[in-house]
């Protein structure tokens, strides 16, 4: 992890996340484990025969991309006792060009630190949102005050 | 983004061959589907075993191109590796049992729903998942409701460890139904 990117109790209400970019890759998309399940997300011709105008990603990639932000920025916290809202807005299309965001929205004083609430979202090359949600993670807080 | 043919074959460029093999794989997996509405009831509670093996960690971590050396149970040369993370060995990604939380709410005895779409999700972290480790992803069907026309089955979820009971992960997720 990049020590530098690391939110601390110190970090203010209104710090942007760095973002990350990732390509809707088809071959990614429709690999065994993520996709191939369902055509949709990975044969055109499928999707086209079902109202879709390309293959869709399924939203828990977008899910994965945003929780990647979160690890590089809250580091181990993120595995204690975060949560992770995530509600799926759009479709995201096969060759679309994702971007994470991510702002701190607030500050809740937890034991010796803050709870804090991020909110996040992914969008395209044009600034459609697909993903929108929040996370809740503690920064700062004794960990026998989570129980 | 349009969906004229030279784009679509732009996406996935295929020969013959593979347009025939996958028609066919098509045909096999919509024979068999029917709608998630129909396949399940309120109350409805599954539950399996995930063996979380370091390869399974690779491949779902490679899907979405997250390279976090904190996930690597499995290196090219070196294959297994007790890996290293703030916790000790490697950890599993944060929301990977949340991946796999579908193909247990799918009963895996029945037909597969190809005609639904996860809608949301809101998730709990509880505690970091050893690369190794085999949990338990159970799932209880909560609520079918419709909004604005379309149908959603909502289900519970949690995932905890077989061997010594650790709570890892809890879930609630919505799924539409076509």
């Amino acid at each position: 992890m990049d020590a530098s990117l690391a939110i601390t109790p110190d970090t203010p209400v209104g710090f942007r996340l760095e973002s990350l970019k990732k390509k809707a890759a088809i071959q990614l998309m429709g690999s065994r484990l993520w996709g191939r399940f369902n055509p949709n997300h990975w044969d055109p011709e499928y999707a086209r025969s079902t109202g879709l105008e390309a293959p869709i990603q399924t939203g828990e990639m977008s899910s994965a991309y945003i929780a990647e932000m979160c690890v590089n920025h809250f580091g181990a916290d993120f595995f204690r006792g975060s949560r992770v809202v995530c509600k799926y807005v759009a479709s995201t299309y096969a060759g679309e060009v994702i971007t994470t965001h991510g702002e701190v929205r607030e500050k809740q004083p937890k034991g010796a630190g803050f709870r804090f609430i991020v909110d996040v979202w992914a969008e395209n090359e044009t600034n459609d949102k697909k993903t929108v949600g929040w996370v809740e993670v503690d920064v700062g807080v004794e960990r026998k005050a989570q129980s | 983004m349009t969906g004229s043919a030279d784009q679509r074959s732009e996406l996935k460029p295929m020969s013959g061959l593979q347009r025939r093999q996958t028609r066919e794989f098509i045909e096999g997996l919509a024979s068999e589907s029917r709608p998630y509405w129909d396949m399940v009831e309120i109350g409805d509670e599954l539950a399996r075993e995930l063996h979380i093996t370091p390869e399974l960690v690779i491949l779902y971590a490679d899907g979405v191109e997250d390279f976090n050396c904190w996930y690597e149970g499995w290196r090219m040369n070196s294959w297994r590796v007790e890996g290293e993370s703030p916790f000790g060995g490697a950890i599993v990604p944060p929301l990977l049992v949340s991946h796999f939380v579908l193909s247990v709410q799918f009963d895996a005895t029945r037909p597969f729903s190809i005609g639904s779409i996860h809608t949301f999700h809101d998730s709990r972290i509880l505690a970091p998942i050893p690369v190794g480790a085999t949990v338990r992803i159970a799932t209880r069907a909560v609520d079918k409701f419709e909004k604005r026309g379309r149908r959603y089955v909502r289900h519970e979820c949690d995932v905890t460890d077989v061997n010594d009971g650790t709570q890892y992960f809890q879930e609630i997720r919505d799924i539409l139904s076509l």
